[in-house]
């Protein structure tokens, strides 16, 4: 279901930026992609050889204010992984100073989104339906394609509002 | 900008710092309110010679807000083109001038975590109408000049607890652009060759471009005179090697636009058509400098030059 709306965030294929002198990779996906060179620090969940390793994506996220804390000019970070993840690191990258031309999101891995339900304003995490009952308020949502970067999260709207009970046939739309 | 945008002024007072540096106050000639201004703006000011005139950009150096009166620091340039040489030896308190009200082309950046302000001599001056702006977030300023002009500059920058003064040519940047937390953003002020060596060593160290902010001073050179042919009227003009091609224009009386006089912010960019230009701006790519010119610093190397005005 194309819903036109052209809120989607769009990513570049993943390559380290020659112009940055320290480059920093984190990725919630098993295996980092190829290509990436010895130059760049990796930290990964899985145990990956020259990489740190973290338990979950959470404790990788709770370890980069720290280390963001202690990088200057020509820091590079790049986020690879599923939106939730790539978007989480974003947040954190951004509150510690990052900016334009420091900061690089690459999608890969799952489709599955986090929506955010615009009545109760709880996130539902991992949702790979169109429609999905919202673990906050219990509302069947639509999953609308537009993403808010303030959030980190697609919007989700009740779409049996009118009718209740009465849903569009669900299927898996984000893999 | 057009006519009725101009303001009339009245010079207040003149005040030397030193033997090549005087600050000017200027209030409305008609003891009017002036627009209020922003953090680092600069104003056009009008100046009429026996045989010429001039448009020059200066930055305010009187807090932002203030409406009552503007002032501004010029320093002399003997070589220079006239304009400051008019304003240090013929300006007098109680003349009226004409000024463009007051544009901001260099803000502080909201976001930052840190300001490090790195200007030569006379480029200080749009840093310091900057200070209050800058409230809680942590800031740096260091200053390269000549030493004759340590004091002066000292006196101006007493309200900068953090302010370095390097006088003599040897300040180099590069340690203290390595040593800059995350977030920081980058202001760059002063003659040309300075702002492009700060600027190359911040970019071979990393920093984006969107953390650096640089502020080219009108400050243009002058070199051959040569003539512009206007397309759209099929007039030439003539402009006289000490005048701009923007100032040719203006006395031609064609209303061309124009904002920082100093090659940097593309309001005065016109079509070229024909003919070879001296480029000088630092607004322009490579590849539009084929099509494009800004009259406001850039000349040309042969006799004529076409553009479409
Ligand atoms: S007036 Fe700004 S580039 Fe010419």
């Amino acid at each position: 279901m194309d819903q036109g709306i052209k809120s989607r965030p769009r990513y570049q294929p993943f390559r380290i930026d020659p112009a940055g002198t320290q480059h920093l990779i984190v990725t919630d996906q098993p295996s980092p992609p190829p290509g990436i060179s010895g130059a760049a620090e990796l930290w990964t969940i899985a145990p990956h050889p020259g990489g740190q390793s973290f338990p979950t994506p959470a404790a990788l996220l709770a370890s980069l204010p720290g280390h963001l804390a202690r990088q200057g000019p020509g820091f590079r970070l790049y986020a690879i992984g599923t939106e939730p993840f790539i978007w989480d690191v974003a947040y954190i990258a951004t509150h510690a100073g990052l900016t334009e031309g420091e900061l690089f999101l690459h999608h890969a891995g799952s489709l599955a989104r986090r929506v955010h339900c615009i009545h109760c304003k709880t996130n539902t995490d991992r949702v790979t339906t169109n429609i999905v009952t919202c673990a906050g308020c219990g509302a069947n949502l639509l999953v609308r394609d537009h993403f808010s970067r303030r959030l980190r999260a697609f919007m989700g709207v009740q779409v049996d509002a009118e009718t209740p009970g009465i849903l569009p046939p669900i299927e898996t739309l984000y893999p | 900008m057009t006519q009725s945008a101009r303001i009339h002024v009245r010079v207040a007072e003149i005040e030397p710092l030193n033997a090549t540096l005087r600050r000017i106050t200027l209030q409305h000639a008609e003891g009017a309110l002036l627009p209020a201004s922003a953090p680092g703006a600069h104003i056009q000011i009008e100046l009429r010679g026996d045989t010429r005139s001039w448009r020059n950009a200066y930055s305010l150096v009187s807090p932002p807000g203030t409406r009552t009166a503007y002032s501004i620091i010029v320093r002399k340039v003997p070589q220079g083109r006239g304009g400051s040489l008019y304003l240090h030896e013929r300006l007098a308190v109680g003349q009226t001038l004409t000024i463009l009200p007051p544009v901001n082309l260099f803000p502080i950046a909201g976001l930052a975590r840190k300001h490090l302000m790195l200007a030569a001599g006379i480029g200080v001056t749009p840093f310091l109408s900057t200070r209050a702006a800058l409230a809680e977030t942590p800031f740096e300023l260091h200053l390269r000049c000549h030493a004759a002009d340590q004091p002066a500059f000292q006196t101006l920058l007493a309200p900068w607890p953090h302010a370095h003064i390097h006088a003599g040519p040897d300040f180099n940047p590069t340690d203290l652009l390595r040593h800059q937390p995350l977030g920081t953003h980058l202001y760059l002020c002063g003659p040309t060759g300075f702002m492009q060596a700060a600027e190359a060593a911040a970019r071979t160290l990393g920093w984006p471009a969107a953390r650096i902010h640089q502020e080219h001073f009108g400050a243009p050179t002058g070199g051959r005179a040569f003539d512009a042919v206007l397309a759209r009227t099929g007039r030439t003009i003539h402009v006289a090697q000490d005048q701009t091609l923007l100032e040719a224009l203006e006395a031609a009386d064609i209303d061309a636009p124009s904002l920082c006089r100093g090659g940097a912010c593309g309001e005065c960019r016109l079509p070229l058509l024909a003919g070879t230009p001296d480029h000088r701006d630092h607004f322009l790519s490579e590849s539009e400098h084929a099509t494009s010119i800004m009259p406001c610093v850039s000349r040309s190397h042969a006799e004529t030059i076409t553009i479409d005005i």
